[in-house]
């Protein structure tokens, strides 16, 4: 019973993210099937519409997944490094390493289906309410919807198999648990982690570079036709591609600098070096906040350049350009909140992985107690490595963002009549403020657990044998 | 007036120290009266068979651990009624430890490790603590070692370097705890005479926690508990004689 609980704990982040990702794919279809009907009966240009809104709707489940996985994977890692002892025992008494690693691909599939599901529920359930509500005060005409189809069967069995994959290659690392490591101290090991992946980051700086030299070519062509945005947004993937790639490169520079912001006293040093011990679990942790402020950015920022050309040109050539402002501030509105719950799903994971690497070391926050640590130095080393992860995440995603969206405004409409040709970015502020009071809250919110348990390990812990 | 533990020449000391955990039902007492004082300038080895209580001992004097009733004294301060932070700054600035699994904290270089204790005080170390550490670096062949991380180092190296930084502040006592138990004999001999000339050339105090009589053989004084009390405190003796005494108490109980 206690090991089904602390199995139970142990994986409910994972199960949230699940049930996150497989609620979000299943009301987004379900409300993508209604907005069609509603679409239908209106009769506007339907056929067009309804396959922008599905192809819209793919693309989010897609990031969603993505995300979901990436934060899956770390989670499965991380777990995995709190149990070599036990691993490494059983691989002593005679079980293969092989098996070990089936058995914690049997528990990310248990954890895939029971969150796909429960999500699956929940996912039906939202839009009904939403188009009750919707219905109530006449925002959408009232008739008899379908919300249960055969299709959201798709995503939720996407999220279980996802789930799956990402437990086993979170799982990696069981592969390398000797026998002898239930003998000695297991102590510190992980470094090592970063081996051979020379070709994957020569690949990834390639993507980035041949990206960003399509998003040139499409600012330039920008200035004759708007279809340069197509070539902006191939070129875009490409260069983001390559971010996402060399992740474990770039992000624990990127924590290194923000964590220079907070000084050199021990407390900070520590927390900087905490932050980037293992580069590859930061790079994971972080990588899906990078993803989702970078989406909702390059929204906003393209808005807010389109908005601000057109308005220059507005005033070159007065009437021609009326009325686009509301429908782009809803449009970005949407857009950002749909992509938040991506960003939502990597939050989730960056909360778990603090608290779980806090647990792991409890001998070392023993000793630095026995050596003089108080509780609250303590607490705010941790809220520090919290921000710094935090922090970093959000900088790069504001700073690729930028770039992105600005491609995007300039290749779209940098040709338009009345247009100033090539402009500076305009900054949409009041996004980037959301940005940031989310990301201090999310730092608060993830150290509080972490900073608890880490003040109740008593200096004894580090004396503990073995 | 009291003689205070300056007058006795004792740097630590604790009476009639009573330790037990658990409930009324599962009492374990770990300790019961234990009255004893660890003079300043000397290697102290505490002794005893596993479960004697010479680690809870050593926990409660180092204000890792508190009492069940009873006084401790470090130098001359009564540390039984501090807080946790009060306990905090008197580890950080009058203790040193020194650990059976190193425990060099791994984000930090040598060097980093070594003067931790000083920038957990905030302040950097005086020239004149400067040239101290600089001396123990050198003593301990450390010099070489100093922008290397703790896992690029052997465990005896790694010893060292919590020798270093256990001495570095010039603490009121080190506690050693099983100092020799993850190395090999003759790494342990070498630990174990650094310890002792730590204590006979800086008059460095130093209590030390062992089960393994070669080690206590290499101290001043042996200090032997067995089911929570002290049984015997005998001045330097051969593994053979405190061997013999260890059987004697395994052949009692």
């Amino acid at each position: 019973m206690t090991l089904m609980l602390r199995a139970l704990r142990e994986h409910a982040p994972s199960i949230l993210v699940a049930a996150l990702s497989s609620a979000f794919g299943v009301s987004l279809i379900s409300i993508t099937g209604v907005l069609t009907e509603v679409i239908a009966d209106a009769d506007l240009n339907s056929e067009t519409l309804t396959f922008i809104l599905s192809f819209i709707a793919v693309v989010f489940i897609v990031i969603a997944l993505y995300v979901g996985a990436l934060v899956t994977a770390n989670t499965f890692a991380t777990i995995i490094a709190g149990r070599v002892r036990t691993i490494a025992l059983l691989r002593l008494i005679g079980s293969s390493a092989a098996m070990q690693r089936r058995a914690v691909a049997r528990e990310g599939l248990t954890v895939g289906v029971i969150g796909a599901l429960l999500g699956g529920i929940v996912g039906v359930l939202f839009p009904v309410v939403v188009v009750g509500v919707g219905v109530a005060v006449g925002m959408i005409p009232d008739g008899s919807y379908t919300y249960a189809t055969a299709t959201m069967l798709l995503p939720v069995a996407a999220v279980a198999l996802t789930t799956t994959a990402a437990s086993w290659v979170g799982s990696r690392r069981v592969l390398s648990v000797s026998p002898m490591d239930a003998l000695g101290a297991a102590g510190e090991q992980s470094i090592g982690e970063q081996t051979a992946r020379r070709t994957r980051n020569r690949v990834a700086l390639l993507l980035f570079l041949g990206g960003n030299v399509i998003l040139g070519v499409a600012v330039a062509i920008g200035q004759t036709s708007p279809l340069a945005v197509l070539i902006g947004l191939a070129g875009g993937i490409l260069s983001f591609s390559g971010v996402v790639m060399a992740a474990s490169v770039v992000m624990p520079r990127a924590l290194r600098g923000i964590g220079r912001v907070f000084g050199s006293s021990p407390t900070a040093r520590l927390a900087r070096e905490n932050a980037v011990r293992y580069p590859e679990r930061s790079a994971r942790t972080t990588i899906g906040l990078v993803i989702g402020v970078t989406l909702i950015t390059t929204f906003a920022v393209t808005a807010a350049s389109y908005q601000s050309i057109i308005e220059t040109a507005q005033k070159e050539m007065p009437g021609v350009y009326e009325g686009v402002g509301p429908v782009l501030t809803v449009t970005v509105a949407v857009f950002s909140v749909l992509m938040g719950f991506s960003a939502l799903i990597a939050a989730v994971g960056m909360v778990n992985n603090l608290s779980l690497n806090v647990l792991q070391r409890t001998r070392e926050l023993g000793l630095l107690r026995a050596l003089g640590f108080t509780a609250r130095q303590i607490r705010r080393m941790i809220l520090i490595e919290s921000a710094q992860l935090s922090g970093a995440a959000v900088a790069v995603g504001l700073v690729l963002g930028t770039f992105y969206g600005w491609v995007g405004a300039q290749s779209l409409i940098g040709g338009i009549p009345g247009s100033p040709g090539i402009v500076l970015p305009t900054m949409p502020l009041a996004l980037i403020g959301v940005i940031v009071v989310a990301a201090a809250t999310l730092t608060v919110v993830a150290s509080i657990a972490p900073s608890r348990r880490a003040t109740r390990i008593t200096p004894v812990a580090a004396l503990a044998r073995a | 007036m009291k003689p205070t533990s300056t007058d006795l020449g004792l740097v630590a000391r604790v009476a009639h120290l009573h330790k037990s955990y658990g409930t009324t039902n599962t009492r374990v007492n770990a300790l019961t009266d234990v009255s004893v004082g660890i003079r300043r300038g000397e290697f102290t080895a505490i002794m005893g068979p596993s479960g004697s209580g010479k680690s809870t001992l050593m926990h409660i004097m180092a204000g890792l651990d508190t009492a069940s009733s009873g006084s401790v004294w470090l130098g001359d301060t009564d540390i039984s009624g501090l807080d946790d932070s009060n306990l905090t700054v008197l580890r950080r600035r009058r203790v040193g430890f020194i650990f059976q699994s190193f425990n060099l904290v791994p984000t930090l270089d040598i060097s980093g490790n070594i003067l931790l204790p000083f920038e957990l005080d905030g302040r950097a170390p005086t020239a004149e603590e400067q040239a101290w550490i600089d001396r123990l670096i050198a003593v301990l062949g450390l010099t070489d070692r100093l922008r290397h991380r703790p896992h690029e180092l052997s465990g005896g190296q790694q010893q060292r370097v919590a020798i270093a930084r256990a001495l570095a502040t010039r603490p009121d006592l080190v506690f050693a705890d099983e100092p020799t138990g993850n190395l090999d004999s003759r790494t342990s001999r070498e630990v174990l005479t650094l310890l002792q000339t730590a204590s006979r050339e800086y008059g460095q105090s130093i209590a030390m926690v062992t089960h393994d009589p070669v080690a206590a053989s290499y101290a001043d004084r042996i200090v032997l508990l067995n089911d929570g009390r002290v049984v015997d405190d005998r001045s330097r003796s051969t593994p053979e004689e405190i061997s013999s005494i260890m059987l004697g108490m395994e052949a009692l109980s």
